[in-house]
């Protein structure tokens, strides 16, 4: 308690962390703005009472003090907010260029390989193969990394356009699974439904969207859990929602990290250790996308047994 | 300078870029050894002592700073040079890897597979271990 109040007061210390010099540095200016207050409020004080009643003068020099104090806290507010953005922005850069460069730098050296002036002897096919695949899938890699990032973009600029209809989330589930089958073929995907009546049963959301958040939360089951374990999605009605979840056998999720899990950029640390590409966005996006279709989004988790995710969306009557 | 009994250790995680890698300096004559995660690197650099090591830095299991570390506390794999090869490029990580004892830091996006070769042949001719 008393370090951060020490913490605020160290002005060089504040304006280190926006990176900014010291005359575009909030604190700083806050401060050389209540030493013009002072000054301005003394001579006012000065000049009122040589020339008003001492009662109007006291009235002059508490409406001045008013309202530089209320121009200067927005000023300074104004300057923190342009400040603040700007480091966001330039941290964003750095996340996106260096997710973006791994898989750049991968397909320089496959294209490298692949270029006949530097093989020793022809590659044989098979080989080749293995590095256009290779290619493909870093190719794949960039234009997901993008598209996520253009939806946390949207997502802040509050430019999402929604086109919501009744759909099935079970028909939904039902070609995610394939996919997902098909892309991590090492994990037992099982869809459960547990009455005909929910395979009937519709939502009413952005159907486009609610397919992307299906597909951060099974790409993140697939990812943090282990070759051969089972991932089972499940539709349930609760009152007047249908509840979608799915659950792993993966790492779980530490307690210490659950609560910031949602954040942008945020990754647990197992989840840094198991799994060295991800983009921390996936779950920011899923909640955003899930929120602004009027759903409720949450989770379940326990290191080293397992997480389960889900979300819920009102039911069509 | 003669580079067929060479032997390098390659801790990266990409499978793609080991096979690329791999494939390149065994062409020029090099003994390479390959691992995918921080740990297993470890086990590797003990057993075989190789001439030089490539680390990248963001690995599972063990970071490559971690890896970094060990490698230097312990008396048989500390005068290894050790080229930290990784697409992070912030000053922080520079620093850091350069205080941990890396003996060069590169940004793979910057670098060819040639100009990777060249640059560890350098690396190899330029290394005097500490006595």
């Amino acid at each position: 308690m008393y370090m951060r109040i020490l913490d605020s007061l160290n002005i060089k210390k504040q304006c280190a962390q926006y990176r900014v010099g010291l005359w575009q540095c909030p604190q700083f200016l806050f401060l050389i703005m209540g030493m013009i207050i002072i000054v301005a409020i003394a001579a006012t004080n000065t000049l009122a009472n040589r020339y008003v009643a001492p009662e109007i003068a006291a009235l002059i020099v508490l409406a001045l003090a008013g309202v530089l104090f209320v121009i200067g806290h927005m000023i300074v507010s104004a300057f923190d907010r342009v400040a603040r953005s700007a480091r966001s922005k330039s941290e964003f850069i750095s996340i996106i260029s260096h997710h973006l460069r791994a898989p750049l730098s991968a397909i320089k050296w496959q294209i490298d390989v692949l270029l006949p002036q530097n093989q020793s002897g022809r590659l044989q096919a098979s080989e080749s193969a293995k590095y256009l695949n290779a290619i493909r899938e870093n190719n794949e890699r960039m234009i997901f990394a993008v598209n996520d990032l253009l939806d946390v973009n949207r997502i802040e600029d509050n430019d999402i356009v929604l086109c919501p209809s009744a759909f099935s989330l079970v028909e939904l589930s039902r070609g995610a699974v394939i996919k997902f089958s098909q892309l991590y073929p090492s994990r037992s995907f099982s869809l459960h439904i547990e009455s005909e009546d929910i395979t009937t049963m519709q939502v009413y959301a952005d159907e486009e969207h609610i397919r992307r958040v299906i597909q951060h939360l099974m790409d993140n089951a697939a990812c943090y859990s282990s070759e051969g374990s089972s991932i089972m999605v499940r539709i349930v009605p609760e009152e007047a929602f249908a509840k979608w979840s799915v659950a792993d056998e993966g790492i779980g999720i530490p307690p210490q990290d659950q609560p910031r899990i949602f954040e942008k950029f945020f990754r647990a640390q197992n989840a840094a250790r198991h799994q060295t590409g991800g983009l921390g966005i996936g779950l920011f996006v899923a909640k955003s996308l899930v929120k602004l279709s009027r759903g409720k989004i949450g989770f379940s988790s326990a290191p080293g047994k397992g997480s389960t995710f889900w979300f819920a969306l009102p039911i069509v009557k | 300078m003669d580079t067929k009994n060479k032997r390098i250790l390659f801790i990266e995680d990409e499978e793609a870029l080991r096979g690329a890698f791999g494939e390149t300096f065994q062409r020029d004559g090099y003994t390479v050894f390959e691992a995918s995660d921080g740990e297993d690197g470890m086990l590797i650099a003990k057993k075989e002592l190789p001439d030089l090591i490539l680390l990248d830095l963001i690995l599972p299991k063990k970071s490559g700073f971690e890896v970094l570390k060990e490698l230097r506390k312990n008396p048989d794999t500390k005068h290894i040079p050790v080229v930290v090869l990784t697409n992070l490029e912030g000053s922080e990580d520079v620093e850091r890897a350069l205080a941990y004892g890396a003996t060069t830091y590169l940004v793979k996006a910057n670098y060819s597979l040639d100009d990777l070769v060249a640059k560890i042949k350098s690396v190899l001719e330029h290394h005097s271990p500490a006595l």
